[in-house]
Order: structure tokens, then sequence, then C-alpha cells
């Protein structure tokens, strides 16, 4: 009898079936993602010129190329599309939004304001040479305090109106107001720090030193602990304060997690890549229709690959492979995100609040 | 109010409110209650009189103003918020609209309490969820999303929810609310056999006066001036139910427990007849605006008995005939 009920209370298992397809399917295409984005570019590579560069035999032209600008821009075209998507998902589940965003909610431009802050707002009392004696941590630590402050405004005003549209029309207010006070620090600001600060808003994968990527992977990687932590506490949240309260979660300390591992998470990216918009808000949705499942333990995982893969494939993409030209991967990300931001809209016309 | 060895939570002076800067706004008298294991507690009063703050408060999401909460003798407050957890357990108003949320993983979210710092669902925690879907019907449904259920199917989902979550305090914020008839007395049935079997102790909140006094073993009765707590019957008896409405236009009836509207009388009406006929004609009459008569009066309803199929109408020089209840009220109120 005993053995009977376990099989019987086995098939009661949520199926699990569809995520033991996926989960291999989305690693097997990061991988091959991964891989096009070192070979294909403006120069295309052999698979074998790689492999020999990275043995550290081939010619030192090409072997410059791979180690020096492939590799680390596919590494950071993977952390950024992790850590946007990552911020999405938590963002979306702490706000009970479909629509939030790091970018759409103005956390990417408070971040860009608290590097103004340091590229812009110090220059006037530092020469242009010491930009980079300012090192990577400061400019991190400006963007995640940018980022934090938007995030705890925005929370504080998304409490007070429950619409999902009127949140998102208050983000880009926000942001209005934020590129407001970015120009008029560029009216006061040096030539030069200008035009550092102009590059970097124009948002790029390929420009980050060794030193800033090392900055980047290890804030990431916090960003990501941060968020493991906090599975249970979103899977609580889901259901709302007043539930997730009553089921035993501390609502304070969890908000405090998820704010801090989320401002981390699209601070860092922000701080060394600029604002690149729409990851954030479309990733989690779908992983979402790939997974069919709103545990964030199996969701954190899927928003991971499924990031890591559409971020990949925006910088090949963006890269024109067989051309010489490169388009802004911030515009490439824009015409992937955007239809299935509209596309979420259009269905929450009929069921209003979900996600 | 009895404090024996059963009692498991009770209200001592409390103020429900809420505070605006320094001040505090209690919207109710201090209140004292209690409710005992294995107790199923009908929350009655007004619309906006305070119930659902009334529930958030006992639950812990609200702060009390004043006064004291114990639950098994100790106060709420020394309860950390994961403890009141394993006690007390709650379904407000809200709706779960979560898309993607499977029926399974609504109730596992009940098992908070329960599960390490991952929420992992292990076998025991399996066991308690599958256990919980099998006592309120919805085992069939584990599978399916909350999103695509009927309200009935919901709210038992949520109550699967809190009974996974294991706790002897059930407390449920109009529980019954947009539920059709059937669904209504289903979820009923359900409550008053986890009170009964299962030792659940369930507060909840209603409007449905006549359900609550014939099913529940005790009532909170939620007035303007204080809070009234006792079996239906002693309430009635007392005649607190009478506070509730506006005398003028709604008259509670402590034969029975039943409500009326109150109409101006159009005059009394003698009903001739017998057995359940008579009783719904006099049903009739009575909503079109007359009193019924014990003894014979001008006008008379002759209810159909026998070989005679029709009502008859006599009244003075009038003599009508009327084929159904409809066509005779439909004279009458006029």
């Amino acid at each position: 009898m005993k053995t009977e009920y376990l099989t019987l209370t086995a098939t009661f298992q949520p199926s699990r079936t569809r995520h033991r397809l996926i989960f291999p399917g989305l690693i097997l295409l990061v991988l091959i993602f991964f891989i096009l984005d070192i070979l294909l570019g403006s120069v295309s590579l052999e698979v074998s010129e790689v492999i020999t560069a990275l043995s550290g035999t081939a010619d030192t032209g090409v072997e410059t190329i791979i180690m020096k600008f492939r590799i680390p821009k596919a590494i950071t075209a993977t952390v950024v599309g992790i850590a946007l998507s990552l911020s999405g998902l938590q963002m979306q589940t702490l706000f009970r939004n479909p629509m939030a965003g790091p970018y759409v909610l103005g956390i990417s431009s408070g971040a860009s304001l608290g590097v103004a802050f340091i590229v812009l707002g110090l220059s006037a009392n530092i020469s242009p040479d010491s930009l980079k004696g300012l090192g990577n941590w400061s400019l991190v630590a400006a963007s995640w305090a940018g980022a934090g402050v938007i995030m705890i405004v925005m929370l504080f005003l998304a409490s007070r109106v429950k619409d999902i549209l009127t949140v998102l029309i208050i983000g880009i207010m926000l942001s209005g107001g934020i590129s407001a006070i970015v120009s008029i620090m560029q009216y006061f600001s040096h030539e030069t720090m200008l035009k550092a600060y102009v590059i970097w808003t124009m948002g790029s994968l390929g420009n980050l030193t060794a030193s800033q990527l090392n900055v980047l992977l290890l804030s990431v990687s916090a960003g990501i602990i941060l968020s493991l932590l906090s599975v249970k506490m979103l899977n609580a949240l889901l259901l709302g304060e007043n539930y997730a309260g009553s089921i035993g979660l501390n609502i304070r300390f969890s908000r405090i997690i998820i704010f801090t591992g989320t401002s981390i998470l699209a601070g860092s990216i922000t701080a060394f890549c600029g604002p690149i918009g729409f990851i954030g808000i479309a990733v989690p949705h779908i992983a979402r229709i790939l997974f069919r499942t709103s545990d964030h333990k199996i969701l954190i995982p899927g928003t991971i690959l499924t990031g890591s893969a559409v971020m990949l494939l925006s910088d090949i993409i963006s890269q024109m492979p067989g051309s010489d030209n490169v388009l802004p991967v911030n515009s490439i990300t824009a015409l992937m995100g955007i239809p299935i931001v509209i596309w979420v809209i259009m269905r929450n016309r009929k069921y209003s609040g979900i996600f | 109010m009895t404090t024996d060895g059963k009692t498991i939570l009770s209200l001592e002076s409390l103020k429900i409110g809420y505070t605006k800067g320094a001040r505090n706004d209690a919207i109710l008298p201090p209140i004292n209650a209690s409710a005992c294991r294995s107790e199923l507690v009908a929350v009655i009063g007004r619309n906006g009189i305070g119930k659902s703050t009334l529930l958030r408060t006992v639950t812990g999401i609200q702060k009390s103003l004043e006064g004291k909460i114990s639950i098994n003798n100790k106060n709420i407050n020394d309860y950390s918020r994961l403890q009141l957890a394993h006690n007390i357990g709650y379904i407000s108003t809200e709706v779960i609209k979560v898309s993607n949320m499977r029926v399974y993983d609504l109730v596992a979210l009940g098992r908070f309490p329960h599960t390490n710092w991952f929420g992992k669902i292990d076998p025991v925690n399996h066991e308690a969820v599958i256990d919980s879907l099998e006592k309120t019907g919805m085992l069939t449904f584990y599978d399916r999303f909350v999103t695509e259920l009927s309200d009935g199917e919901r709210q038992r989902v949520m109550i699967a929810r809190v009974l996974a979550q294991d706790t002897a305090i059930m407390v449920m914020d109009e529980p019954t609310a947009f539920l059709d008839i059937s669904s209504k007395y289903e979820i009923i049935h359900l409550m008053n056999e986890l009170a009964r079997y299962r030792g659940k102790t369930i507060i909840y909140s209603t409007h449905d006066l006549e359900t609550a006094i014939s099913q529940t073993d005790k009532i909170w009765l939620l007035l303007d001036d204080q809070l009234r707590e006792g079996a239906p019957e002693d309430l009635i008896l007392e005649g607190s139910f009478e506070h509730l409405f506006d005398s003028s236009k709604v008259s509670f009836n402590s034969g029975n427990g039943t409500l009326s509207i109150k109409k101006d009388e159009k005059g009394s009406v003698f009903v001739e007849g017998e057995g359940a006929v008579k009783y719904w004609t006099e049903k009739a009459v009575n909503r079109a605006g007359f009193s019924i008569a014990r003894k014979k009066r001008n006008t008379i309803v002759r209810a159909p008995s026998g070989k005679n199929t029709k009502w008859v109408l006599l009244r003075e020089d009038l003599y009508l005939e009327f084929g159904s209840i409809y066509e005779l009220a439909a004279f009458l109120i006029i």
C-alpha cells in the first residue's frame, strides 16, 4: 500500500520534462553563439585559427584580435545579457509589473547620472588626464548609487499608482528629468570630459580594458549570488506583500537584498557599457514563454541563459559579419526587445496586472 | 468571555486603525473577543466598519494601535514574522493573477515557513502539498495555471495553500464573495469540515448573515460602538442583529433568523390553504405589501387545493381567479 501511495504522489509532481529539454538546448545555443561571436566580425576567422591562437602559436595579428578583442567582447556580451536580464526579472517581480526593467523605469538613467557626476561633475576640479586615475570602482560605485536612488524613488511612486502603464510613464518622466540634469552638466563641463561622456553614452561591449572587465565580472558575480539568495523571497513576493508577509517573509529584509542585487547588476553594466535598452524587460518574458513557469528556481537560471544567448546574438548581428561596418548594439537590442514589449502590453489589455 | 485551555486566540482591548503621522485613527472602540480550537467564527458587520482591518491586524500584517492579540497565550508581537506564519494563515480578497503559475506552485508557496532558504520542496513538503490539494478536492488540478481557474476553484486552491502552511488558525477575508451559490456552499462546507475534523480555528468575514447563523460556532458582530461575540443563537436572543440594520427598512425575524425588507403595509390579507402552497402564497402576498391576517378579513386569498387549481381573490363584491402566483402578485402590487 505504502509504495502504491508513493508512486501515486510521484505522478503529481509538476511536469519538468519541458525544462529538461530547454535547459540543455539553451546551454548549447549560448555556446554556439559564443563561438560565432568570436569567429564572426569584420575579419572572419577559422576555428583552427582560434585554437592555435589559444595555444599561443598563431601569428600575432590573429592572436591580438582573438585574445584582446573578440574573447573579451564575447565575455562582456554574455555578462551584460545575464546582468540586465536578471535585474529585469527581479524588478518585474518586485514591482509586480510586467513592464518593469532597468531601462524603461529609468534605473539605467539613474546609473548614467552617477557616471555623469563622476565624469563631468568632477572635471571642474581635476585635469582630464586624471580620469583614468579615478578608478573603475568609483565609476561603478557611482553607477550603483544612481541606480539605487532611482529605484527607491520608483518603488515609492509605483506603490501609490497601481496601474502598470502609469508606472511606465513615470519612468519615462524620470528618465527625461535625468537627461535634463545631465544636459546641464554637459553644458558646463570641459570639452574633453564631454567627449568622454558622449562616447560612453553610445554604449559598447568592446571598449572594456582588462581591469574594467575584472571589476564587471566581480560585480555581476556578486549580483548573481544575491539573486540566487533571493529565489525564495522572489517567489513569495509574486503573491503580493500581504500574502508574502502572511507566509512568513520579512518584507523589509527581502526588499533590501533584491534592491541591492538589482542595483549592482543594472548599475555595473551601465557604468562600463553605457545604457543598453530592452534586454532587461524583454528577456524575462522570453524565459517565461519558454519555461511556462513563475518559479524563480527555474526562471533565474533560465533568464541567465536566455539573456546571454540574446545578447550574444545582438552582438553578432551588430558586427554585420562580412562587412566593415559595425552597428550600435543599442539599436539591435531595441529592435529585438520592442516587439516583445508591445506583445506584453497587448496581452495585458486582457489581464490587467498579470505578468 | 471564556479563557479556558481551549482558547487559541484572544483579543484584549484591541484598537485597530491607521496611524497618520503621530496621530492614531482608531476606527472602532476597543475590541475584546476570543476564539477556541476547532471553531468556525464568522465576522459580521456593515460595509466599511473595519472587518478587513480587524482580520489583517489579527494576522499581524497590520500593526495594532493599542491592546493585545494573543495566540496560545503569547502576544503576537513576541512572535517573529516566521513564527507567526507557523501559527496563523491568511486569505485576503485579493485575487492572485500571476501568469504561468501552476496550482501546485501556489500551494507549495504555503510551505514557505517549512522550507529551506532556497524554498526546496523535499518529499515531506511535497506530501503536505498533495495532502492539502486532496483535502480541498483540487488534486486533479495540480498542473493547471491559476489564471485558468474559476472563482470557486481558485478559492479552494487558496484554502489548500493555507492548509499546506499547516497553521492552527486560518483567517479568511470574505472567502465566499463573488462565488455562485453552489461554490459558496461548497466552500462553507469545506470550512466547516476543516474546523470540525482537522481541528482548525477558522475566522472569516462575510455578509451572508443567514448562512453564518446556521453554520458557525461563534459570531463576532462588529457594531459601531462595540464587538459582540457569542453563538449565533445567543446573539439572536439578545437582539444584537437588529443593530446591524436600519430598522425602518429591514426587519430581522428572530423567530427563524431570516431577514425581510419592510414595506408600507397596504392592509392585511387572509390566506386559505395548506402546506407549501399556503406558505409560498403568503410569501407572495407579503412581498406585494400586505400583512398576513390570522383571522378572516375582508380580503381573502384562496390557494389551490383539491380540485381547485386556481388562486382566488375575494374582496367584498370582487371575485378574481389567477392561474399562478405571479399573476396574483402582479394584481396585488398594483
